[in-house]
């Protein structure tokens, strides 16, 4: 959480074309600055990050130390490969830039991306270092692509002269397999000496490992709020699926039984005997057709069990078995709420077809046809719209599953 | 007036160390085990053994800020014969002055120190220039033998506030 002012110094020389570095070296290393960018600024919100570049046709500052995130990573699309890195001058433009920091009281920090050879010597390399402990400047180095002894003593040497107190640090990241992001996620680079960046590392790490080891490839760590809604979604997907399904059982059971008839009035009357029947354990004094449609909102607010849903149902037939025009007022709501798009005339002649609503039901994972209650849900289902509408789900997640 | 030079502390003038304000105390290119409350606070500047030492060079600046506006009367600095300061060189009120613009401004005041001002003789500054000081910033440029290191024992700061008005309250 230290109050820092970052500079990053990219190496986008010539070097960087070569592929060791899956895709190539710079995209690698381009993937590593915005890693670097999002942890500085998450760590503490006043921190700033600016960008240069070193090569090319000379030192070119990309951006000015700031807290933008956004600019940031916008200022690195478009960048050219080409010319010869120029580290000393690299390390000296960001020295300025960092002088020049809005806020003083910000700790100054330069991390430098070192993929292509050095050409300064080791002494002029030291000289810049002291000069950077004197200003109290710390510096982080990132010693990749070329493998050159020579190299690896210079920037050795480098750190060595700027460490005060363990704040420089170098690490050398050799091809390989694993992106130079991931190595970096271990590093003090990004664990800031060890601190509260940590936290933002594990997370980048767990990202970075495809979200593998949290639920619905979404960190709570980092996102508590898409965490937790997916699991509630889920949740109520799984209960909701598990109702339908095994009031569709009950359903089938009941057809089993035999009941055939088609009329649309006997059916509402019958399921208004076996909705009574069965809601002998509900409140059955709902005179109202406000009382039962309330009933019905406060069932299924409270998510209840799957025999509560099926009576639920059945009220809305016993309201309105009261009223012809509500019924069919009823039925087209509830119909174009589903956005179904069979008629119901073809889905009533599908499910008229018992054999072939059997054969769904047994098809169904943990619906026995021969449960009791599932027969006794079954007769009393016909070609009503409220059960249709539990058919069409039904069948509708027959095909989603 | 030798005695009272030698005693360090004249009329009306007090240690100006009540006035620091220590948030804001800041000194580039020193060692992180020999550090500025070594020199500057109490107790441990007393301490002979307890020293400021510069760390890449010779060279310390030194910035330190005060909680109120005081004048500046003198200042002494003790430190070892060879490594104690020669050149310093005093700013006042410039804010975060570093090492590459220390040279842009004139100084309000340059103090050669000699070997009597490093066993605690006060060097007398220009008071005229430190009438209206909020910070000090404090710019050691060498050291009595060249050597690479500094070594500062003590820092005393001498002066006095400046009175301030105070506005009328109610029920005055």
């Amino acid at each position: 959480m230290v109050l820092e002012a970052t500079m990053i110094c990219i190496d986008n020389s010539e070097w960087m074309r070569n592929g060791d570095y899956s895709p190539s070296r710079f995209q690698a290393q381009a993937d590593a600055v915005n890693l670097i960018c999002g942890a500085k600024t998450q760590s503490n919100p006043e921190n700033t990050v600016g960008v240069l570049t070193m090569a090319g046709k000379g030192v070119r500052v990309l951006v000015t130390p700031t807290s933008d995130l956004g600019k940031i990573l916008a200022c690195m699309h478009g960048l050219e490969i080409g010319g010869e890195m120029n580290l000393a001058a690299g390390i000296q433009v960001a020295q300025l830039a960092l002088k020049h920091r809005q806020n003083k009281k910000q700790q100054q920090r330069i991390i430098v991306f070192a993929g292509s050879p050095v050409k300064f010597d080791k002494k002029v390399l030291e000289m810049i270092g002291r000069k950077l402990k004197k200003n109290s400047v710390a510096l982080d180095v990132v010693n990749f692509g070329e493998e050159d002894e020579a190299k690896t003593e210079k920037l050795e040497a480098l750190v060595a002269a700027v460490n005060n107190n363990d704040s420089s640090h170098i690490v050398h990241v050799p091809p390989g397999p694993s992106a130079l992001s991931d190595v970096l996620i271990s590093t003090p680079i990004f664990t800031g000496d060890g601190e509260g960046g940590s936290g933002f590392a594990a997370a980048a790490a767990a990202a970075a490992a495809g979200g593998a080891g949290f639920e619905f490839g979404v960190d709570p760590n980092l996102d508590p709020e898409l965490a937790l809604a997916l699991r509630v979604s889920m949740e109520e997907e799984r209960a909701r699926q598990e109702a339908a399904a095994k009031k569709a059982a009950e359903e089938a059971a009941k057809q089993e039984k035999g009941e055939q008839s088609t009329s649309q009035d006997v059916n509402m009357t019958d399921t208004a005997k076996a909705g009574t029947s069965e809601s002998e354990n509900k409140a059955t004094d709902l005179t109202d057709d406000e009382n039962a449609l309330l009933q019905q909102a406060l069932a299924m607010s409270m998510d209840d069990s799957s025999s509560n849903i099926a009576t639920r149902d059945t009220d809305m037939p016993e309201a309105a078995g009261d009223d012809q025009d509500l019924a069919l007022a009823l039925q087209l709501s509830v119909q174009d709420s589903m956005k179904d798009e069979s008629s119901p005339a073809d889905m009533s002649k599908l499910l008229a077809d018992q054999s072939f609503v059997s054969s769904i039901l047994a098809s169904l994972p943990g619906v026995d046809p021969n449960d009791p209650s599932v027969k006794d849900l079954l007769a009393s289902m016909q070609n009503q719209s409220e059960h249709k509408k539990d058919e069409d789900k039904e069948p509708k997640e027959e095909d989603k599953k | 007036m030798s005695a009272e030079s030698a005693s360090a502390i004249q009329r009306n003038q007090v240690d100006l160390l009540d006035f620091v304000d220590w948030s804001g105390v800041e000194c580039l290119n020193q060692s992180s085990t020999h550090s500025l409350p070594n020199a500057l606070k109490q107790g441990y500047r007393e301490d002979e053994g307890l020293v400021l030492e510069s760390d890449a060079d010779e060279q310390l600046l030194i910035y330190i800020p005060f909680n109120q506006v005081v004048k500046l009367h003198s200042i002494i600095i003790k430190g070892p014969e060879e490594e104690g300061p020669k050149t310093v060189k005093l700013f006042s009120n410039r804010e975060h002055m570093g090492f590459s613009n220390v040279n842009d401004f004139p100084p309000s005041d340059t103090a050669v120190l000699s070997e009597d001002n490093l066993k605690g003789k006060p060097v007398i500054l220009k008071y005229v220039k430190f009438q209206n000081v909020r910070s000090l910033t404090v710019f050691v440029e060498d050291n009595q033998s060249g050597s690479d290191i500094t070594k500062v024992e003590k820092i005393v700061l001498c002066g006095t506030t400046v009175e301030t008005t105070r506005k009328a309250m109610p029920g005055d």
